[in-house]
């Protein structure tokens, strides 16, 4: 049967199972109620031009989600997110989820624009944050939620005081310092194209002198402000009695500049001011990639932060009210609501329901609680509502102590780059002694103080790390967007350093190298049945198992809508319900037999029964699947020269047979977390460095115990956040490339560094002996510049061979 | 040729560097360049419609401090 495209999201699905509508002439055809909700909604409001924007960019199926609209009204949310302007106006920050091309975004903003009491909308094109303005006394909060879910996005808040406003104050920073210098020496570099032209053909020295004042006047802003960065690394770097190379760039702009004023005033000799500009201008931008790559893990942890609730609901005496994370106190009383995720530990006081801890496990099957049992942070209530009570405050329950520990690591130096300043701190402490050998050497042997002076300052001039400097951040850089376009995510640039040189890679099976979540993989029917009956069974449910169901009955055909009556939901055992005048169950054997059918198949498998009025009618198998394409990963990685182990927690039978279909010899079965971890330190005693890749809060420890940690992009948000590493489309295949990537990355890292040095060799000892003059500094300091930047290019040019799984 | 010629010339020209300079300063920091994707996006959905928005939206806001306004007026309480 023809595949075609949905109307609204574009996704393609067999013509069969599509909705389809006649609109005059045409068909249109939509993948679910949501989309087709949507497009009518925008067809009547004269937004369909959307469609045209869109061009062939696919979104996702519109859903539509009602509920917790309430919560944005209350007082509590308000003082969390809301800030009150003066003449009365609110403003939020939102993350708007869903948004696929810039036709979305111009659909968002469109639709706000239109709603009234909406004053002001704003979308960030870049990474969907938008700021919206309203006047309180038109419209609520939960309008404009409800506005934005209409058109099938949801929103939700964020604080930007936690990551952002500091991150974008940084970036602010150094735009400002990098244009000024940009402006600074590219105006400096055609003044000089004059006064180089005036050192080969004579120049009177009257207009030497307009030219010498011109370049003044322009570096000194660049060194004063721009390099400013420079002055403050090298006043903390010796106050901690380090040279580095901060104190290398300080002291040789800042020598060259006050030697040029000299030169200037009692006009002799050659002014320096543009290699002044040059230094400050090349090294601020080597920085500033740093930066710049530091901004995107800040990007990508804000939308995980914001997925996790800021607020809970406290219940005290019979009044409900929304209190901030931080303001909860051991003993408050926590309302939790179906679907909502913990953030607070504490024990459970009143109701009963499940809860999936599969972020904390790494099992998919949901855990029953009743009152006296630990509710731990991380873990989703999935069905009923239930109090319990804190018995730790928020910055001691476990999932904030590891977001807290997430924060510092952003801060944290690329390890890398400590090689790199480790590397420029000898440099920059030989070559200052070498430039003090040069003056006395020429004063003493020359006699002349003032040509020992220019010798000795230029070596410092010519020594300028431009080269060293920009050596890791551009490969880096280059390397960390290389990964990012190929969804995996390195959040910090050191991550590369530490990946290429490792040599062992520690697999968790659940989640990494299965899929994480069960599947059917055979059905056997006793009798024909309805398959609708069970479809509409299994849809209101959000057990794994159920799920399962669902997902291969889709793949089998397509269902009618049946409302079922009475639905009630057993748990860890099935659910049940009433259509018409058939009676439905569907659960595991025990809750068969419970209802006095006999079953007594034993499997490896979850088995899953379906009974219609009594009478069982169908039995399925489920099992975690292999993800695709593992088997070549592994074969692949292997093929690097890495060593390739399984951690699990399973016992060793599913361990084997996993391992034995993926090709990996070495398993470690029957593992709890803490003893992962210590598998973890065994490597590292043997002289391993250890990647680690894992998606469950069992294997956090372990992660963090590991060099490089990596996670699966839908795993628990903990392990997300310990992780070096995010791997966005899950694929097995994804770590051979970060493998790839990173030690191609390395490569040209020590490309780079190995040429500057070079450079150096060849130019400190012309400097030595006197042949440099002001162009010969300020042209070999560009080529060599280039050529770092020109070798870190390369770096895109790596291939990636589609291997057919 | 006179040194005054060059004075003026570089110096007008690095003013007038200098002013575009200062423009760039002041929109870095009100946050203009903070979108990097809006400059290539954003131009594509540009149009009369948008500028009819954009109108809109400045009436709505105007609107609203309109009505602000009177309702400040009403509140003022002569003394008597």
């Amino acid at each position: 049967m023809p595949q075609v495209p949905c109307t609204h999201c574009n996704l393609t699905f067999d013509e069969s199972v599509m909705i389809t509508e006649k609109k005059g002439e045409e068909t249109l055809y939509f993948c679910c109620k949501g989309c087709q909700g949507v497009y009518h909604l925008l067809e009547s409001e004269g937004l369909d031009s959307f469609y045209d924007k869109l061009g062939d960019t696919k979104l996702q199926p519109a859903v539509q989600s009602s509920g917790d609209l309430e919560k944005f009204d209350l007082e509590g949310f308000k003082n969390k997110y809301i800030k009150e302007h003066e003449d009365g106006l609110y403003e939020i920050n939102l993350i708007i989820e869903g948004i696929h091309c810039s036709a979305c975004v111009w659909l968002n903003e469109k639709v706000l624009h239109k709603t009234p009491g909406v004053i002001e909308a704003t979308i960030n094109y870049t990474n969907n944050k938008a700021k919206v303005v309203w006047d309180p006394e038109e419209i609520r909060l939960s309008k404009i939620i409800e506005t934005i879910r209409s058109i099938g996005y949801n929103a939700y808040p964020y604080d930007p005081a936690l990551q952002e406003e500091r991150a974008v104050k940084t970036r602010k920073e150094y735009y400002s310092r990098i244009l000024v210098a940009v402006f600074g020496s590219m105006n400096i570099m055609w003044i000089a194209i004059a006064h180089y032209a005036g050192y080969f053909s004579g120049m009177e020295q009257r207009f030497k002198d307009i030219l010498n004042v011109a370049e003044f006047i322009l570096a000194t802003p660049v060194l004063f402000y721009s390099g400013w960065v420079f002055f403050r690394g090298a006043y903390y770097g010796y106050k901690n009695k380090i040279v580095n190379m901060d104190t290398l760039v300080a002291s040789g702009a800042l020598s060259a500049y006050i030697y040029s004023i000299y030169a200037m005033v009692t006009q002799r000799g050659e002014v320096y001011f543009d290699s002044v500009a040059m230094i400050i201008t090349f090294v601020l931008v080597g920085k500033y990639l740093e930066v710049l790559s530091k901004k995107q893990a800040v990007d990508t942890l804000d939308s995980i932060m914001g997925s996790t609730p800021t607020e809970v609901t406290v219940v005290n005496n019979s009044e409900k009210a929304l209190v901030s994370v931080e303001n909860v106190q051991q003993g408050d009383i926590i309302e939790l609501k179906p679907g909502e995720k913990v953030v607070i530990d504490g024990i459970v006081s009143y109701g009963e329901g499940s809860f999936d801890e599969s972020s904390l496990t790494g099992e998919s099957e949901p855990v029953y609680k009743t009152i006296g049992d630990t509710i731990l942070s991380g873990s989703i209530c999935l069905d009923s509502v239930i109090r319990y009570e804190a018995t730790k405050d928020a910055s001691s329950s476990l999932l904030h102590a590891i977001v807290s520990l997430l924060e510092e690591s952003i801060t944290k130096k690329p390890r890398i780059e400590r090689l790199a300043d480790q590397i420029s701190g000898y440099f920059s402490t030989v070559i200052l002694l070498i430039a003090l050998l040069t003056f006395t050497g020429w004063w003493y042997f020359g006699g002349n103080f003032e040509q020992a002076l220019i010798t000795g300052i230029s070596v410092i001039v010519i020594a300028c790390p431009c080269a060293l400097g920009l050596a890791t951040p551009m490969a880096t850089l280059v390397g960390i967007s290389i990964a990012a376009k190929r969804n995996i995510l390195f959040k910090e640039a050191g991550f590369l350093e530490t990946m290429a040189k490792s040599d062992l890679l520690a697999l968790d099976k659940t989640g990494t190298i299965t899929e994480g979540r069960p599947s059917v993989i055979s059905e056997y029917p006793y009798d024909d049945y309805d398959k609708n009956l069970l479809y509409a069974l299994v849809s209101t449910s959000n057990h794994p198992v159920s799920k399962g169901i669902k997902v291969y009955l889709e793949t089998e055909g397509e269902y009618t809508d049946i409302p079922l009556e009475q639905i009630k939901t057993v748990q860890a055992k099935g659910i049940e319900a009433v259509c018409d005048d058939q009676k439905l169950i569907g659960g595991n054997a025990a809750f068969m037999r419970e209802h006095g059918m006999a079953c007594d198949e034993t499997s490896e498998h979850t088995l899953f029964y379906f009974a219609l009025n009594g009478q069982i009618v169908t039995r399925f198998e489920l099992s975690d699947t292999i993800r695709e394409g593992a088997k070549e990963a592994v074969a692949a990685i292997k093929a690097l020269g890495i060593r390739v182990v399984m951690l699990t927690g399973d016992h060793e039978e599913s361990a084997k047979r996993v391992a034995d279909a993926v090709g990996i010899e070495e398993i470690h079965a029957r593992l709890l977390p803490q003893e992962k971890a210590e598998m973890i330190d065994r490597f590292h005693e043997e002289g391993h460095i250890v990647v680690m890749a894992g998606d469950g809060i069992n294997d956090t420890i372990a992660l963090a115990k590991s060099d490089i940690a990596i996670a699966m992009g839908q795993g628990a948000d903990v392990a997300i956040s310990v992780s070096d590493v995010v791997l966005m489309d899950e694929k097995p295949q994804s770590i051979y490339e970060a493998y790839r990537i990173s030690r191609r990355t390395y490569r040209a890292v020590k490309e780079n560094l190995g040429f500057s040095l070079l450079y150096n060799l060849v130019a400190v000892p012309l400097a030595m002996a006197g042949f440099v003059n002001p162009l010969v500094a300020a042209l070999s300091m560009s080529l060599s510049s280039l050529v770092v930047v020109g070798n870190s290019m390369r770096i895109k040019m790596m291939k990636f061979v589609v291997r057919s799984a | 040729m006179s040194e005054n010629i060059i004075i003026v010339m570089i110096g007008i020209s690095t003013l007038l560097g200098a002013t575009g300079l200062a423009a760039l300063l002041w929109g870095v920091k009100t946050g203009q360049f903070d979108d990097k994707s809006k400059f290539i996006d954003a131009a594509r959905f540009d149009g009369e419609e948008e500028l009819r928005d954009a109108a809109m939206m400045e009436e709505k806001k105007k609107a609203r401090q309109k009505k602000r306004a009177d309702k400040d007026k009403k509140n003022y309480m002569p003394a008597d």
